[in-house]
């Protein structure tokens, strides 16, 4: 069976390249286009992986990366960030986060860098999903 | 000292000793002579203080021993003894000079209140000369000081770096300084009691400086004020002065004016601006970098979607990919837009348009794609406001980058149940002020947001702004004199209105 990523991005020039890519490699593709709504659709959708963006009006990619990975029942969903913003300036806003308000949140497994080939993502999403 | 010295003249001996006995008693110092020649010999020899003689002697008589006396020094007091019945000669001995007269036969109180007012009169005599000579040194010294002084302010109005100009009452040039002779390219001698404030100033100031010396009496004072100053050579030189109506007891007594060659501090300004901008724009580098970063994204996705509906000959993946392409080209476009007019000196292109106008235009730029978000926008136009004289590129620009804000601002906006509405108005307010008003009711800003508004780099939107957009709007509306408000609040929308002078955008020169 065809597996569901979901995609949280508000671009949507973003999202149509990897809902393209994932139909190209026969997925089924869900898209949000912010912290809000990407978080409704994972809670209703429950997908096999989800490609987050930092930036994003309403509850950004950082909040929603922490809320999935401190949700005991969504913390076994993979994430790959998929942002513009560099690894860094990521790692800094979380390390800031992580001495707020105490307790360490896992680094993400994956991050990419816009902006990226196809070939770049489809390798990353097929590691994360065989 | 007192005048104690008494010479006695009288040809009877007698009478001479017995004068001389007295007065010694009363503790004179007395000198003696029988005759006229003699008593003049004694007088030259001795001097005395005071000369009491007979008038009627052989030989030089008192009245020409009087004559004598008074031609050495006509301040000595002479005291004359007359018979009885000889008026005349006592009237001209009087004429001559004679301090006072005594009757023979004299007695002792009338020679001693003779005395005594002869010497009252030499003692005031001294005194006024005393006062007379401290006047004279007194005089001296105070003209001195008033030299002196004047002479330094001289030097001080010399020297001064500011241009010093005075007019009298009626208007005559009385001060000309030498930093003025530089301004003006004109020299003191040529103007200096020569010309009249209409020789020197323009019409306007003129016009200024009389309404000032005539109305206000009381407070003659000018703030400083800017000015472009034309000089006789030919220079256009940027200036600041200030002036002061002088009165005297309420009498009007001319006007004195400062000014300062702002010449240098425009430079350096000019100079600042530039630099400030090469600043902002180099600070925004790292924005820009992102938002560069972000059209590649598009640019790149979007053309693998157009790869895959090829391959497929799948026409909607190819349109979307399609849309994505064009929309990162415009992108490119705006952002190219916004460097180039922040970064280089645009100078304005004045003409008249009229600011209804422009916002017709600007609404048929947006209309159809805010309705297809669901906004709608609505405009108020005064249909009295009349045409102004501006830069229509840069009024239509600023005005549509408003706009644009605010349709963001309604896409923004978490609440979704609301009727996003976008009203443009224009209207000339109470300072006559041209306005063009942009209302939102979308998302509205915090407090912190509206302070960096016009920072560079700073961009409320995520990775969709370049940070540049009020920035440039600013810069814009700053170079037509006018300013932007920002009325807002989260959740409720903002406003935006631009205001033009009314009065520069109908009189600016247009170049």
């Amino acid at each position: 069976m065809s597996k569901k990523v979901l995609v949280v991005d508000d671009d949507p020039d973003v999202r149509s390249f990897v809902v393209t890519v994932l139909e190209e490699n026969q997925y089924i593709p869900l898209v949000a286009q912010d912290g809000v709504e990407g978080f409704e659709m994972i809670e209703k959708q429950k997908p096999d992986l989800v490609i987050l963006d930092v930036l994003m009006p309403r509850g950004s990619g950082i909040r929603l990366y922490r809320k999935l990975k401190t949700d005991e029942t969504l913390n076994q969903i993979p994430i790959i960030m998929f942002t513009g913003i560099a690894l860094r300036s990521f790692l800094k806003s979380q390390k800031a986060l992580d001495e707020f308000n105490g307790g360490e949140i896992p680094r993400p497994d994956i991050y990419l860098e816009k902006p990226v080939e196809p070939e770049e993502l489809v390798a990353a999403i097929k590691k994360k999903l065989g | 000292m007192t005048a104690n010295k008494i010479l006695i003249v009288d040809d009877e001996e007698i009478i001479v000793r017995l004068l001389s006995m007295s007065l010694r008693s009363d503790g004179y110092e007395t000198v003696t002579a029988n005759s006229g020649e003699q008593g003049l010999a004694v007088f030259k020899s001795e001097s005395p203080d005071i000369v009491v003689t007979d008038i009627k002697m052989p030989g030089m008589d008192g009245l020409e021993l009087l004559k004598q006396i008074k031609e050495i020094d006509p301040e000595k007091e002479v005291i004359i003894v007359t018979g009885h019945g000889d008026i005349d000669s006592t009237i001209t001995a009087l004429q001559r000079g004679a301090s006072d007269f005594i009757n023979k036969p004299v007695r002792d109180e009338a020679l001693a209140i003779a005395l005594e007012r002869a010497k009252a009169k030499i003692a005031i005599r001294k005194k006024l000369e005393e006062y007379t000579e401290n006047l004279e040194i007194k005089i001296a010294e105070a003209t001195e000081e008033i030299r002196r002084k004047s002479n330094f302010q001289r030097l001080l109005i010399k020297s001064s770096n500011d241009a010093i100009v005075a007019f009298n009452h009626d208007w005559k040039v009385v001060v000309f300084n030498p930093a003025a002779a530089r301004m003006f390219g004109e020299t003191a001698k040529d103007v200096r009691n020569k010309m009249t404030i209409d020789d020197l100033y323009s019409p306007e100031i003129v016009k200024i400086f009389k309404h000032q010396a005539t109305t206000e009496i009381e407070r003659g004072t000018f703030p400083w004020k800017e000015h472009i100053l034309h000089t006789k050579d030919d220079r256009q030189i940027p200036i600041r002065y200030a002036s002061n109506v002088l009165h005297e007891q309420g009498e009007f007594m001319g006007t004195v004016t400062f000014f300062q060659d702002l010449t240098e501090i425009k430079r350096l300004e000019k100079e600042l601006v530039q630099s400030e901008r090469l600043a902002a724009v180099g600070q925004t580098v790292s924005g820009l970098a992102h938002y560069v970063k972000n059209i590649l994204i598009g640019l790149k996705g979007g053309s693998y979607v157009v790869d895959v509906g090829i391959q497929k000959n799948n026409t909607e993946k190819f349109k979307t990919g399609w849309e994505t392409i064009k929309r990162n080209i415009k992108r490119v476009g705006d952002l190219t837009q916004d460097l180039l007019t922040y970064s280089k000196e645009r100078e304005p292109e004045f003409e008249v348009c009229s600011p209804n106008d422009i916002v017709e235009e600007v609404i048929d730029l947006v209309i159809d794609m805010a309705g297809l978000k669901g906004i709608l926008v609505s405009k108020e136009l005064d249909p009295d406001i009349g045409d102004i004289i501006a830069d229509f590129q840069t009024i239509h620009r600023s005005l549509l980058n408003l706009v644009t804000n605010a349709i963001d601002a309604c896409l923004e906006d978490e609440d979704t149940s609301k009727k996003h509405e976008i009203k443009i108005k224009t209207y000339k307010d109470k300072n006559d002020y041209v306005c063009f008003e942009v209302k939102d009711n979308g998302c509205g800003m915090d407090k912190k947001t509206q302070r960096q508004l016009f920072n560079p780099m700073f961009s409320s939107k995520g990775g969709k702004g370049t940070g540049l957009g009020l920035l440039v709007t600013g810069k814009l509306i700053e170079e037509h004199k006018g300013i932007i408000e920002t009325q807002t609040s989260p959740g409720d929308g903002s406003t935006f209105t631009i205001k033009l002078p009314y009065e520069r955008s109908n009189t600016v020169e247009i170049n």
